[in-house]
């Protein structure tokens, strides 16, 4: 770990913190709520706060460069692109299930159904983002 | 090979700066100074000139572009 910056350690724990609270969420078989969908926020948040607590402590040298935020915007680009495209097939989803008479709009199960697609969209890009950042280290720029 | 490539580590060697040290003075984490010693970051001009101006060379001797080389 003595050879990771700063950036990269924060990044490695926010990789951590969300397979530890999004991963139960989504591979594992169960009744999603919106109240588990507020539940799991906080929880990231919390987890978030306290990793970086963590590793801001054991660290001497915070410094961030020109390299951490063109990384920085790398990732962002990569997580709007992954939002952008699964948005749209989303949206495409609907309407199409929509139009072929398979769902019914004003059903409330429907809208929770696709509160959590979205809210899926949502972690896919966040990862996809810290993902990318990480690998960004490691390859040339 | 890369479009542009340093002598970073070569004079630093000859000055016996460290890696930290040249980060220290440039402002920039030395994790950046060895990715730029492997050509794996191409600074800005403002870092570049700032290196050159540690290492006490005109900036062209600290570093060379290729126009055929890899961007």
């Amino acid at each position: 770990m003595a050879s990771l910056s700063y950036r990269e350690k924060t990044l490695y724990a926010s990789l951590v913190a969300e397979i530890l609270v999004y991963g139960p969420y989504f591979f594992l078989h169960q009744q999603n709520s919106v109240n588990k969908v507020a539940g799991m926020i906080v929880a990231i948040i919390v987890l978030q706060v306290v990793l970086q607590l963590v590793i801001a402590a054991f660290t001497r040298n915070r410094t961030t460069d020109e390299r951490d935020r063109l990384i920085e915007l790398r990732g962002y680009r990569a997580g709007y692109l992954v939002v952008a495209s699964l948005m749209v097939v989303g949206l495409a989803m609907l309407w199409f299930h929509a139009t072929m008479g398979q769902i019914h709009l004003d059903n409330p199960h429907v809208g929770l159904h696709f509160l959590s697609v979205f809210f899926g969209i949502l972690v896919i890009a966040d990862i996809t983002k810290t993902a990318t950042q990480i690998v960004a280290y490691r390859r040339a720029l | 090979m890369p479009a542009i490539r340093n002598q970073i580590r070569e004079l630093r060697g000859l000055r016996e700066i460290t890696q930290q040290d040249l980060a220290d003075r440039v402002g920039v984490t030395r994790q950046t100074v060895i990715a730029m010693e492997q050509d794996k970051y191409s600074p800005s001009l403002e870092t570049a000139f700032k290196v050159a101006l540690e290492l006490g060379v005109p900036l062209e001797q600290c570093f060379q572009y290729d126009p055929k080389g890899k961007r």
